[in-house]
């Protein structure tokens, strides 16, 4: 693959997984904004298993495992629990971002050097499974919400819970269960920016991509198959921003392509009628 | 769900359907129940909800009956379904019920019951009144004992459950006759909207809708006109769900309307705007209380000051307790003090404080949904009283009911409401057994 | 047994306190007391300690006082972070250009802050009031934009042509805040959000539009129905949030940085916003719990030096206490009291 293109769809991976992840407990009518958090525990879990030895399969097995924990904890608190979510997940962002960056500094000791690790190997077109997953993922999720009867529960759940509940439905049971396997991914996504891009872990390496996901979420229109292109589209104006900066052009235009995301994604929500597609119960607690 | 297709809502309602299902075997179903039930429902790609309220229903039960239950149970079905689809509805109960099942019908039509069960149980009040077969009793009999029993004691509670009848029907063989039930009261007084009007001679109307049909009503529905004159009280007599609450409610400005919707001389904006309302002079009392009426808390004299609490920069405390503690009294809401908190307060005391809100600003038009729902005797008096209280000062009165028999202790016209049309002026001699009949849809 | 909210709420929450510092103590291999003593002695053990504390404590009080008027009204500002930015940005911009008074300088430099962060919020609050748009998407998408977009000033319209690290032209040292008391960096700014606490205090209690707020935070369904112009009034709680979050960034730069860079938040908006849950978007109980937090993080790097002990404890804190205090709170809700 050509070398932009590489960029691009590297950059795009990690995106692309946690915005699955993170549509998907969305349409379950719950809203994970500490999706940051989760990201930075993957990339952690990633990197200590890393350095404890773990090649880099087993690195991201664990950065999975700490997501789908993640996943459970928010379940328990948010959805569970019934606190406000998005509370919970402000909060979540804090403790991923503290814990990280305290377990970092546990292993990286005073040093402060940096610390590589081992990368995924690549697999088909110079990318590693993981990557090809990650646009495996989308695909996944519209079969599933589209085709089978735990994926209608959970629009039920997002569409009209009450609903649910009166069919015999759990609508907890359908959004921890979705909570666990947004964690899971969030989780790898964490784990494949470490893994890939850049192979190594600083404090905050995730740099607002959780929040990103959040913005391709909305600009997919909570439809998973819109997700792939709006992640290219992110990833390749990442491309090509550090391209410009690299070649030392005038900033303007380089912090443009990184803010669009955000803006289109702004956009997006703005002109779409109707809440712009998102889930009628999103952000409500479960009767 | 809203958002989802015809055949992927079926596919949720249908216990029967697998766990992995095509697109081909979802359409499929909803052109197998359609037929097997003889119900339209509809594309199977449409959104829900573009489609007609009536549409829905049957998608509804029609998901319900997919499953092939052993015991069905429809709770007012036919509230937006037109005669025919009433009748498709009924014949597909009458094949399950053929096939073994058994169905529960709740309903308050009587057309309903007479044409399609076998048994049937009368509740009024949460007492059985009446248990027998179809074929044992006539629609005038059950007609009249709909609203049996108004010499029953009310005790005081929170949500009073609306009276429901409960029934199990079977073909019905005699023809509705109508019967004049007991007179069970005395005529009432005739209404003082007469003396009112002839007292004020030419003045301007208090309330003028015309042409007008609230949000949500079917466009088949005629589009209604009426007028309050001051002094003038109205009632607006009808079961829930007819669309009574509606017209209040679009009236009040909280909901939008089409159609043109006067409070004195100010048109109220089309989409909605409960500022202009009272801007123009308009009080509104909720029929929920505790979540529309009051902010349950904050205290009692910081409820009585909203929407405008007094003082400039600072809130006046000591204002806002004097003019609580007079509200307080005048309408002799039971609470230690004025800085008890809202919520701390019983039904009734919380109703008259929200009377006590609403009425201190002298309203020029007062509509009020359900006013008197889930308070005892003296507490509804009460409130009745302030209501007349206000006619006499002037303002129009709307009211919303569903209980018959204090439609007439309001000393005001009573117009039924039934399908959101508006009937002529009831007279005031009408015994509850006619008023119920007219409630549920027939014909007096 | 059902413990009063009043008593299990500040039990939880102290008890995940001294909990998180003992473990992640232990975890680096330190001795919790002397982690504890240390962080104590390097936020208040000396005037320097105080100052940084106090110098701390400015943004992350006026972020807390944005969220909680936000809060009380029912709104959800997530935003506070971008808003923080948007200020700063401001008055980096602005600052610069000033000469004459300091006093007139300054007043102007606050003024422009504060109204760039009200704007930053306002697109959120249209989209919200006109289009039901849930205000917690858009106010973290323009926390994005606003990250990238002060990247961007700082190595564009704004930079600083002296020096080859991004960051923006300083501000002349007349208008830059002097410390309040020697041997410590805080500056008046402390001062002025305390001030900005006891005036939020004050308006939400005692004043007609502090009980419309109220109300249409208490019974958002009941807010039309009474008469209350409910949209106007939320627009108004966003744009004031929007305001204190500004002016925090403006006294940042004014009184801390003297110049924007990238990256310049470092969180304060989220912490912010922790703070306020805690004190339960009361203005005066959530600059307390600010303090608290500024307090952490400033003897934070002391307690790095002296027992080696992570600093990053002291981003970690607020999110745990805020778990265990909504866990808390939940319980106690359930138990009836």
């Amino acid at each position: 693959m050509s070398g932009f293109l590489a960029i691009t769809v590297l950059l795009a991976a990690p995106l692309l997984l946690a915005a699955a992840g993170e549509l998907l407990l969305e349409r379950a009518g719950s809203i994970q904004i500490g999706v940051e958090g989760t990201m930075l525990l993957g990339a952690f879990a990633a990197f200590a298993a890393s350095q404890r030895g773990a090649g880099p399969h087993g690195a991201l097995a664990a950065a999975v495992l700490t997501g789908v924990l993640a996943g459970g904890a928010f379940a328990l608190f948010a959805v569970a629990g019934r606190a406000d979510p998005v509370l919970v997940g402000t909060a979540w962002n804090l403790v991923g971002y503290g814990a990280t960056a305290f377990g970092y500094r546990l292993l990286a000791g005073a040093t402060g050097s940096v610390l590589e690790i081992a990368t995924l190997t690549p697999v088909l077109l110079g990318m590693p499974a993981a990557v090809l997953f990650a646009f495996l993922a989308p695909i996944l999720l519209e079969l599933f919400l589209a085709r089978t009867r735990p994926g209608l529960a959970v629009t039920a759940a997002g569409e009209n819970p009450l609903a649910l509940d009166a069919l015999g439905g759990s609508v907890v049971r359908v959004r921890s269960a979705a909570s666990l396997a947004a964690g899971a991914l969030a989780g790898a996504g964490g784990a494949v920016l470490v893994l890939t891009v850049s192979p190594t872990f600083v404090e905050g390496v995730t740099a607002g991509r959780g929040f990103l996901a959040l913005a391709l979420v909305v600009f997919a229109r909570w439809k998973p198959l819109r997700l792939i292109p709006g992640a290219l589209l992110i990833g390749g104006a990442t491309a090509l921003a550090y391209r410009l900066q690299a070649g030392g052009s005038t900033a303007i235009p380089y912090a443009v392509f990184l803010a669009l995301p955000g803006i289109l994604a702004l956009a997006a929500l703005a002109v779409a009628r109707g809440r712009g597609g998102a889930p009628k119960a999103l952000g409500t607690p479960a009767p | 769900m809203g958002a989802a297709s015809v055949a992927d809502n079926l596919a949720l309602l249908d216990r029967n359907a697998p766990l992995v299902e095509s697109a081909r075997a979802r359409h499929a179903r909803v052109a197998r129940l359609a037929e097997a039930f003889g119900l339209e429902l509809g594309g199977p790609d449409d959104r829900v909800d573009t489609l007609p309220v009536g549409t829905r229903q049957r998608i509804e039960i029609a998901g319900a009956l997919a499953g092939e239950p052993d015991v069905l149970i429809l709770d007012e079905p036919t509230a937006v379904l037109s005669p025919d689809e009433t009748a498709a509805l009924f014949a597909a109960l009458r094949k399950q019920a053929d096939a073994g099942a058994a169905i529960v019908l709740i309903t308050h039509r009587l057309a309903e019951v007479f044409s399609g069960a076998d048994r049937l149980t009368l509740l009024a009040r949460g007492k059985t009144v009446k248990q027998c077969l179809i074929s044992e009793t006539t629609a005038a009999e059950i007609g009249g004992l709909l609203i049996a029993g108004s010499g029953a004691e009310e005790t005081e509670k929170e949500e009073r459950e609306e009276e429901k009848i409960f029934l199990e029907g079977e073909e019905g063989r005699e023809p509705f006759e109508g019967r004049r039930g007991d007179a069970r009261r005395p005529g009432a007084t005739r209404p003082s909207k007469n003396a009112a009007r002839s007292a004020a001679g030419v003045a301007a109307n208090n309330l003028e809708v015309r042409n007008f049909r609230a949000a949500g009503t079917p466009p088949k529905q005629e589009l209604l006109s009426f007028s309050l004159s001051p002094g003038e009280l109205l009632v607006l007599l009808a079961i829930d769900g007819n669309g009574a609450d509606a017209i209040a409610s679009a009236v009040a400005g909280l909901t939008p309307f089409t159609g043109e919707v006067r409070v004195g001389r100010a048109a109220l904006p089309s989409s909605g705007d409960p500022l202009a309302f009272r801007a123009a002079g308009g009080a509104f009392v909720p029929a929920d209380r505790r979540e529309e009426g009051l902010v349950l808390d904050l205290d009692l004299a910081e409820n009585l000051a909203l929407p405008d609490p007094p003082g400039r920069f600072f809130l006046d405390r000591a204002a806002m307790q004097t003019h609580a503690l007079e509200r307080i009294v005048a309408f002799a809401v039971r609470a230690p003090s004025p800085s008890t908190r809202a919520g701390a307060l019983s039904g009734g005391n919380q109703q008259k404080l929200v009377l006590a809100r609403e009425l201190a600003r002298s309203p020029r038009l007062v509509v009020a949904v359900h006013p008197t729902r889930g308070l005892d005797l003296a507490a509804s008096a009460a409130v009745r009283a302030r209501l007349a209280e206000a006619c006499a000062a002037g303002a129009s009165v709307l009211v919303v009911t569903s209980d018959p028999d204090e439609a007439f202790d309001y000393r005001g016209g009573v117009r039924v409401v039934t399908r959101g049309a508006l009937s002529g002026e009831v007279a005031g001699g009408t015994p509850p057994a006619a008023l119920g009949r007219l409630m549920a849809g027939l014909g007096a | 047994m059902s413990v009063p909210r009043r008593v299990l709420v500040p039990a939880a929450a102290a008890a995940a306190a001294l909990a998180t510092l003992a473990s992640l103590a232990v975890l680096a291999d330190a001795s919790p007391l002397e982690a504890l003593r240390a962080l104590a002695l390097g936020s208040l053990g000396s005037r320097a300690a105080i100052g940084e504390t106090l110098l701390r404590s400015t943004g992350i009080v006026l972020t807390a006082a944005g969220a909680c008027l936000a809060l009380r009204a029912g709104v959800l500002n997530i935003g506070l972070e971008g808003q923080f930015l948007a200020g700063a940005a401001a008055a980096a911009a602005v600052g610069p250009a000033l000469a004459g008074m300091p006093l007139v300088a300054r007043a102007a430099i606050l003024l422009a802050a504060a109204l760039a962060g009200a704007l930053w919020v306002l697109p959120a609050a249209v989209l919200a009031a006109k289009r039901n748009v849930p205000e917690v998407l858009s106010t973290i998408l323009l926390n994005l934009i606003a990250a990238t977009a002060a990247g961007g000033l700082v190595r564009g319209a704004l930079r600083d042509p002296a020096g080859d690290y991004p960051q923006s032209r300083a501000l002349p040292d007349a208008v830059r805040l002097e410390p309040l008391f020697s041997g410590g960096r805080a500056t008046a700014a402390v001062l002025v959000a305390l001030l900005a606490v006891a005036v939020l205090a004050v308006l939400i209690a005692a004043t007609p539009l502090g009980l419309k707020l109220r109300a249409v935070g208490l019974a958002p369904a009941a807010a039309r129905a009474i008469g209350l112009a409910d949209g106007r009034l939320k627009v108004l709680a966003f744009a004031g949030s929007g305001a204190l979050a500004g002016l925090a960034g403006g006294l940042e730069v004014l009184g801390v940085t003297g110049r924007l860079y990238d990256p310049f938040a470092a969180g304060v908006g989220y912490t912010g916003l922790a703070a306020a849950l805690l004190g339960q978007a009361q203005p005066v109980a959530s600059a307390f719990a600010g303090l608290f937090f500024a307090a952490l993080g400033a003897g934070s790097s002391a307690m790095q030096r002296d027992t080696g002990v992570p600093a990053a404890l002291a981003a970690l804190v607020p999110g745990v206490l805020v778990l265990a205090v909504l866990a808390a709170r939940a319980r106690a809700g359930r138990s009836g009291s």
